[in-house]
This record gives structure tokens, C-alpha cells and sequence, in this order.
């Protein structure tokens, strides 16, 4: 048990004849107190997050700019279109245009994380085996991400991590999807009330 | 008879030394404790991102798998600026003490004519209400809009950070998006917790 222990009772001389107090015991039970202490210890260790939020940081183009050189369209063979769909789907259109007669037999599905990653290294081997890099060095592979009503916030983080992992410079987060990608993707993509 | 017998000891074990040690840690623990606010319940997506939200100068905007918007500033005396200068703005004026409320707030989701009462009420019912949200709306010029351009009034070194629910709605977040683009905001951060990067991965 815990204790203090303490030799000796008061400083008094010795053969003074007075009258004493019965000698106290001068142990203390700090037993209490280390409970206390434990509990304490518990309840802070229980209390305290430990890992500190990261960040991901994130830049939009801008919209206001004048866009004084108009950027050549995007060739559908170099692009890999992910839709973001409901239950955490993703519809993936591999180096093909929406438009394409193709595109509605095309249309694959996958899941978040590692089947995602594997697709979309899949594709970026392949376009940038095909293509040759631009004159500005930048491999040909893009990735255009369209998050759709149904996806959720989870789901587009998840897909920009994936971009991070996966070193894939050339992406854009496009929130519109074109009435040839509608008539593609049907009502996989409409909110259900 | 005549066996030896260990002496007997008495059954006290000093327990100074482990309490010594129990209260080291109790006191780091204390130390190290931040506790969660009263913010709203908010669980972030993970990410591989390593680098750190800053502590200081940071106005985050939170989104509840609801789509509720919330507002919060770090320091409290940008948000008693911030309290201000959206009076000025929209023709309000708000008094001392109300000030001083919606200073210790770090976060709130209370439309504009709502938030006069509800910086009036006591202060355990003002926790309790349940807050409907910043107006947000595609349209890049609701209220929402309104608080960051206040905000950025009060401290122009503030960064923005973006919390949002894993399951809150893609369009929620859009619509948050439209507000600061709207005021050429193009970079921020977004909070998320940390994850292990997959085998294979380097920097």
C-alpha cells in the first residue's frame, strides 16, 4: 500500500514531563488518491485524439480568367472518364467518348480503392504507351472525374486521393455531364427520393 | 520445531515510484487534451496527405451529411471583427454582449435573421438549438459568401479549409465551391484524417 512514512512523532524534548497526545500514526493511505489518479489518467487518455487532421489542398481553376489561348480539345483516346455514382460505384469510360456508339457496351463499373487504383494504372500504362509525351513534357494520360448528384463527399476526396497515389499530374473535376454521357450512364445517376 | 522460517515481511509494496509515474502521465495527458467542441458531429473522408491543418488563421467551412453549412473562424478576435463588418454590411447592428457571444461561438450554422435571437438567448439554450445551416446556393452569392468576405475583411491572412461528412452530397459541396469561386477563392485546403499510403508508394 502506499505510504508515507515518517520516523519520529513531534520535535519535543525528552523528560519535560507534560502531558502528551497519544502518538498518531503518521502513514498516510494514498490509496484514494492513486484511484483518482488512475481514473483521471483513463478518462484524459480516452479524451485525447491523438492524430491531428491532415489536409489535402485543392485549386479550382479559375473562372473569371479570360482564357486568352483556348486549350485544344481532349482527345477521347487519352482520356479515362470516371463517374462517380450512387453506393460508392464508379463508372469508368477507358480511352472512348461518351458519344461513341460503343460507349453504352464500354461502360465498366468498380469500386473505391484498390480496384479503382488498378484500373486507372491500367489506363495510364496503356495511353501513355500509345502517345508520346506533349512538347511540354506532360504525359499524354488525363483523367476527367465527374462527380454526379448521388456521389458523395467521401467519394471524390477518395477519387483526388487516388490521383495522388496513383501520380496522375493531368485531372480535371468536371460537374457537368454532357447529354451524350446521360443517355450513357442512364439513371445510375439520378437521385432516388 | 526448529524449521527456518523466512522472516515474514509485511505486505507493504512501495507504490511511490508507480505513483510517481501515474501522475507524469496523467499531467501529459492533461496537457495534450483538446477537447472536442460543440461543433457539429463531422466525420472527415481519409486521405494519404501528410500535410498538417494549420492551427492558426484558418476559417474552416463544415458540411454535415445533411448538407447543413457551418462557419468557423480560429481567433476570437477576427470573429467579433468578422461580426461587424457583416453588420456594416447587411445594416445590422449588434451590441456589446451579443458580440461577445458570438465570439466564444467557434462555430455556427445561423442564417443572418436568425442570428440575432440566437445570440440573445441564454447561453444553454443557445447549444442546444439546432442550427439550420448558412444559406448556400449555387448561385455563388448566398450568405455563406457574405461570412467569408467578412471573415477575409477581418484577417486577410486567413486561410480556408473545407471539412466535409463522408456521406454529405457531392452537390453540397459544389455549391460551397461556387461561393468562393465566385470571390476568386481558387485554393484551398481540404480536412481529412490521415491513412496509410499503399505498399508500393513513394513520394
Amino acid at each position: 500500500m502506499a505510504a508515507i512514512e515518517e520516523s519520529g512523532g513531534g520535535g519535543h524534548g525528552k523528560g519535560d514531563g507534560k502531558v502528551r497526545g497519544k502518538k498518531m500514526s503518521t502513514r498516510v493511505d494514498m490509496t484514494p488518491m492513486v484511484d483518482l489518479g488512475f481514473l483521471l489518467i483513463t478518462f484524459f487518455m480516452l479524451a485525447t485524439t491523438m492524430s491531428k487532421p491532415t489536409s489535402m489542398s485543392l485549386a479550382v481553376p479559375d473562372k473569371t480568367e479570360d482564357q486568352e489561348k483556348p486549350t485544344e480539345p481532349l482527345k477521347a483516346s487519352k482520356v479515362l472518364t470516371l463517374f462517380m455514382g450512387a453506393n460508392d460505384d464508379v463508372y469508368y469510360l477507358d480511352g472512348i467518348a461518351a458519344d461513341d456508339d460503343k460507349a453504352k457496351t464500354d461502360l465498366k463499373t468498380t469500386r473505391y480503392g484498390f480496384d479503382l487504383r488498378s484500373v486507372i494504372f491500367a489506363s495510364q500504362k496503356r495511353i501513355n504507351a500509345a502517345n508520346p509525351k506533349d512538347e511540354d513534357g506532360n504525359e499524354a494520360f488525363v483523367v476527367v472525374i465527374k462527380p454526379t448528384a448521388v456521389s458523395t463527399y467521401k467519394n471524390m476526396v477518395d477519387v483526388l486521393d487516388e490521383m495522388a497515389i496513383t501520380k496522375t499530374k493531368r485531372y480535371a473535376l468536371v460537374d457537368n455531364l454532357t447529354d451524350a454521357e446521360k443517355k450513357v450512364l442512364g439513371d445510375k445517376v439520378i437521385p432516388k427520393n | 520445531m526448529g524449521k527456518v522460517r523466512p522472516k515474514k515481511h509485511a505486505p507493504h509494496t512501495d507504490m511511490t515510484a508507480m505513483t510517481d509515474v501515474a501522475f507524469l502521465l496523467l499531467t501529459f495527458f492533461i496537457m495534450t487534451a483538446t477537447f472536442k467542441s460543440n461543433d457539429a458531429e463531422i466525420t472527415t473522408p481519409t486521405s494519404i496527405s501528410q500535410i498538417k491543418v494549420p492551427d492558426d488563421k484558418i476559417m474552416v467551412i463544415s458540411i454535415d451529411k445533411s448538407g447543413k453549412v457551418f462557419f468557423g473562424v480560429d481567433a476570437q478576435p477576427t470573429r467579433a471583427a468578422m461580426l461587424e463588418n457583416i453588420g456594416q454590411a447587411k445594416g445590422i447592428t449588434f451590441t456589446d454582449t451579443e458580440k461577445a457571444k458570438f465570439a466564444l461561438q467557434s462555430s455556427f450554422g445561423v442564417p443572418l435573421n436568425q442570428l440575432k435571437p440566437w445570440l440573445n438567448m441564454p447561453k444553454e439554450q443557445m447549444s442546444q438549438v439546432k442550427q439550420p445551416g448558412i444559406p448556400v446556393d449555387s448561385t455563388g452569392a448566398s450568405e455563406l459568401a457574405d461570412w467569408v468576405y467578412a471573415a477575409r475583411k477581418a484577417d486577410s491572412q486567413l486561410r480556408i479549409a473545407l471539412k466535409g461528412d463522408n456521406l454529405s452530397k457531392f452537390p453540397a459541396f459544389k455549391d460551397v465551391l461556387a461561393n468562393l469561386q465566385s470571390q476568386n477563392i481558387n485554393k484551398f485546403n481540404l480536412i481529412t484524417g490521415s491513412e496509410q499510403a499503399p505498399a508500393g508508394y513513394t513520394n
